[in-house]
C-alpha cells in the first residue's frame, strides 16, 4: 500500500496489539497503555515522514479521502489530543484495560474527518469518532456516567439522522458524494438548501454550538476526566475539520446560503457559553460551557469564509486544546480518587501546590484570551479574520465574549489563590499527568511568546486546503 | 408513481406506528410494517439483492432480537411506559415535527427539481454489483465499518463490567 495512509493503519495497528495484550495480561493492563503509546507515537511519525515527503496532496479512493497538508494538520492535533487524555487516564483501574482501544477508535475518526472528502467518509468519520465516546462517556460505572451515555448516545443517534437525511438530499441535488465535485451554483435550490440545512445541523451538533448544545454540560459532567479532556479537545477538532472542508470545499461559490446563518451561530454560540459559564459551580460544566463558546470562537473562521479565518481556525485549535489539556490535568490532581472538582475544592488551592496553581493559571488566563498566552494570539488572528472579511459584528461579538468570557475564569482563578486556615492536604504529583500538565503549559505560553512556527506550519496547511 | 405513493403512504404508518404504539411488542411490529415496504422501494428501484438483505437481515435477525431484548427485559414487569414527566412535551414535538416535515413536504412540491440522469453501473442491484462495491477498490470504507463493528464489541465488554472493577479503586502506578 501507498505511504499515504499509514497515520491510520498505525492506529489500527494499535488497536489490535493493545487488544491482544489485554488478552495475554488480564491484571497488567499497564501494557495496553504503553502499546496504545507506541501507536501514537508511530502514527506520529508516519505523520511528520508523509508531510515531508512531499507527496501531498494525494487523493484515494475515487476523490473519498484527500491526504493534504490540511488533513496533515489535523492529525496532529487529534494525536495530540489522544496522548493527553491517555496520559492523563494513565493505568488508572477505575477506566480498565479498555480505555485506551476506545481512545485510538475515536482517533481513528478524527482522522478520517480531517481528509474525508466525500459524503461517506464524512459520515464513517462522524460514527467512528461518536460510537467510541459514547461508550467512554458510560464507562464510569453507575449514575451519572451511565446518564451521560445514555443521554449522549440519544441525542447522538438523533443528529446523526438529521446528518444523514441532509447528505441524502445534497446526494439528491448534486448527483455526486464527492464534496469537491459539487457544483454550487448548478445545485437544484430547495432540495439542496434543506439537504445543506440538515447536514450543518448534524455536524454543529457535534461541535456543540447553541441551540443543540443542551447534551455537552451534561455528557462533560457525567463522564470520567480523561474521556471529558478527549471529548473537549479531540471531538472539536475532528467536527471543526470536517465542518471547514465540507462549507470551504463544497458550498464556497455559494456562501450567501450559510455564511450568515454560521456567523450569527458563531456570535449567540460565544456570548451565550461564555454567559451560562458564569454561574456554573462545578469545574467540568464550568469547562463545558467554555468549549461552547470555543466552539462558537471556531466558528468565527468559519463564517469569515476567507483565507485568513482558515488559518486562524486551524491555529486556535492548538492553543485552545492544550489549555484544555492543562486545565484537566489539574483538575485530575485535585479530584484525585473523585469524579469531578467542585469550586469549593480549589479553595486554597495555592497552599496545596503552588505548581498546580500555576499551571491553572496560565490554562484559564489562556482560554480567557490574555497576552502572552496561546490563546490571545489564536482570538487575535480569529479577530483579524473576522475584520478581514468586513464583518464587524462578528469581531465585536468575539470580542464581548472574550470579556464575559474573563469574569468567568477569573471565578476559579480566585478561589485557588484565597487562602484557607489550617494545614493544606498535600496533592500528589502522578508522573503521566505531571508531563501533560508541564508540556501544555510550556506550550501555551510558547505559542503566546514565539508562535511563528506553528503559524508558518498552519499558514502552509490552509494555503493548501484553500488552492484545491 | 402509484406504487410509490401507496408504498410511502404505507412507510409512514409503519414509521408513526413504532413511535406510537404503547406496546414495545407493537412497536417491533410496526417497524416490521416500514421496514419490509422499504424493501419494496428497493425493488422498485431494482436493487434486488439490497431488497432481499433488508428483509433477511432487518425483519429477519434484528427484529427477532429486538423481540427477544423486549420479552427478557419486560418478563413480569409492567412494560408500559410511565407518564411523561414534563407536560405536553409530545404534543409540542408532534406539532414541530410536523411543521417540519409539511415545510419539506410543501418545498418538494412547490418547486419540482429536474432529474440529474446519473446513469446506473453495470450490474446495479444484484449480488455481483455490491460485491464489487463492498469488496473492490473502495474496500476501505467496508474496512472502517469493520472497525465500527469491533468498537460496539468492546463496548459491550465496557458497559457490562462486572462491578468490583467499576467500583472505584485507589490509583495504580507504574512507578510502583
Amino acid at each position: 500500500m501507498t505511504l499515504a495512509l499509514w497515520p491510520e493503519y498505525a492506529v489500527v495497528l494499535g488497536v489490535l496489539a493493545t487488544m491482544l495484550a489485554g488478552m495475554v495480561s488480564r491484571e497488567r493492563t499497564i501494557w495496553g497503555y504503553w502499546t496504545t503509546l507506541a501507536a501514537l507515537a508511530a502514527s506520529g511519525v508516519f505523520t511528520i515522514i508523509l508531510w515531508a515527503s512531499g507527496s501531498l496532496p494525494r487523493s484515494l479512493l475515487h476523490g473519498g479521502l484527500s491526504i493534504d497538508a490540511f488533513s496533515m494538520a489535523v492529525n496532529g492535533l487529534v494525536l495530540v489530543a489522544a496522548a493527553g487524555a491517555l496520559l492523563i487516564g494513565w493505568n488508572d483501574r477505575r477506566y480498565g484495560g479498555d480505555f485506551p482501544i476506545l481512545v485510538l477508535l475515536a482517533l481513528l475518526g478524527m482522522m478520517v474527518l480531517g481528509m474525508a472528502n466525500n459524503f461517506i467518509a464524512l459520515f464513517i468519520g462522524i460514527e467512528m469518532l461518536s460510537l467510541p465516546l459514547y461508550i467512554l462517556a458510560a464507562s464510569g460505572g453507575e449514575g451519572l456516567s451511565t446518564e451521560a451515555g445514555l443521554k449522549y448516545l440519544l441525542l447522538g443517534a438523533f443528529s446523526s439522522g438529521t446528518l444523514l437525511f441532509g447528505l441524502a438530499l445534497l446526494y439528491g441535488a448534486a448527483g455526486t458524494m464527492v464534496i469537491t465535485a459539487v457544483v454550487s451554483p448548478h445545485l437544484i435550490l430547495p432540495l439542496a438548501g434543506a439537504g445543506l440545512a440538515l447536514t450543518l445541523v448534524g455536524l454543529i451538533f457535534k461541535l456543540g454550538i447553541v441551540p443543540f448544545h443542551m447534551w455537552i454540560p451534561d455528557v462533560y459532567e457525567g463522564s470520567p476526566l480523561p474521556v471529558t479532556t478527549y471529548m473537549a479537545f479531540g471531538t472539536k477538532v475532528g467536527a471543526a475539520a470536517i465542518l471547514m472542508r465540507f462549507l470551504f470545499f463544497g458550498f464556497s461559490l455559494a456562501s450567501g446560503w450559510w455564511g450568515p446563518a454560521i456567523g450569527y451561530l458563531a456570535v449567540l454560540t460565544m456570548i451565550a457559553g461564555n454567559l451560562i459559564a458564569l454561574a456554573q459551580k462545578d469545574m467540568k460544566r464550568l469547562l463545558a460551557y467554555s468549549g461552547i463558546a470555543n466552539a462558537g470562537y471556531l466558528l468565527v473562521g468559519i463564517a469569515a469564509h476567507n483565507m485568513l479565518g482558515a488559518q486562524a481556525l486551524l491555529f486556535y485549535l492548538l492553543p485552545y486544546g492544550l489549555s484544555i489539556l492543562a486545565a484537566f490535568a489539574v483538575l485530575a490532581f485535585v479530584a484525585g480518587d473523585e469524579e469531578s472538582v467542585s469550586l469549593d475544592q480549589l479553595t486554597g488551592l495555592y497552599q496545596r501546590s503552588p505548581g498546580l496553581a500555576a499551571g491553572m493559571a496560565v490554562a484559564f488566563l489562556s482560554l480567557a484570551g490574555i497576552p502572552l498566552t496561546g490563546g490571545f494570539v489564536g482570538k487575535f488572528y480569529l479577530l483579524q479574520a473576522a475584520w478581514a472579511a468586513h464583518e464587524p459584528g462578528l469581531a465585536v461579538g468575539l470580542v464581548v465574549a472574550a470579556m464575559i468570557g474573563l469574569a468567568a475564569y477569573i471565578r476559579p482563578l480566585q478561589r485557588s489563590f484565597s487562602a484557607v486556615d489550617g494545614t493544606p492536604a498535600p496533592i500528589r504529583w502522578p508522573l503521566a499527568g505531571a508531563i501533560v500538565l508541564v508540556i501544555s503549559v510550556i506550550g501555551t505560553i510558547g505559542l503566546g511568546v514565539y508562535p511563528a512556527p506553528v503559524v508558518h506550519i498552519v499558514n502552509h496547511s490552509a494555503a493548501f486546503y484553500w488552492l484545491h | 408513481m402509484t406504487a410509490f405513493i401507496i408504498l410511502a403512504i404505507v412507510a409512514l404508518v409503519g414509521g408513526i406506528g413504532v413511535v406510537v404504539a404503547p406496546e414495545p411488542v407493537h412497536s417491533a411490529l410496526f417497524l416490521i410494517v416500514s421496514i419490509i415496504s422499504l424493501a419494496l422501494f428497493y425493488i422498485l428501484l431494482s436493487a434486488e439483492f439490497l431488497a432481499a438483505a433488508q428483509v433477511i437481515i432487518y425483519a429477519g435477525a434484528i427484529m427477532v432480537l429486538f423481540l427477544f431484548v423486549v420479552t427478557l427485559l419486560t418478563a413480569g414487569k409492567e412494560d408500559r411506559e410511565p407518564p411523561e414527566s414534563l407536560v405536553g412535551q409530545r404534543v409540542t414535538a408532534g406539532i414541530l415535527a410536523l411543521l417540519a416535515g409539511g415545510g419539506l413536504a410543501v418545498l418538494g412540491v412547490v418547486y419540482p427539481s429536474r432529474r440529474i440522469p446519473l446513469g446506473l453501473p453495470a450490474q446495479f442491484g444484484n449480488l455481483r454489483g455490491m460485491g464489487n462495491v463492498l469488496w473492490g477498490p473502495d474496500f476501505l470504507y467496508l474496512a472502517a465499518v469493520a472497525m465500527m463493528l469491533l468498537t460496539g464489541a468492546v463496548g459491550v465488554l465496557v458497559v457490562n463490567r462486572p462491578h468490583r472493577l467499576a467500583e472505584a479503586n485507589p490509583r495504580v502506578e507504574e512507578q510502583k
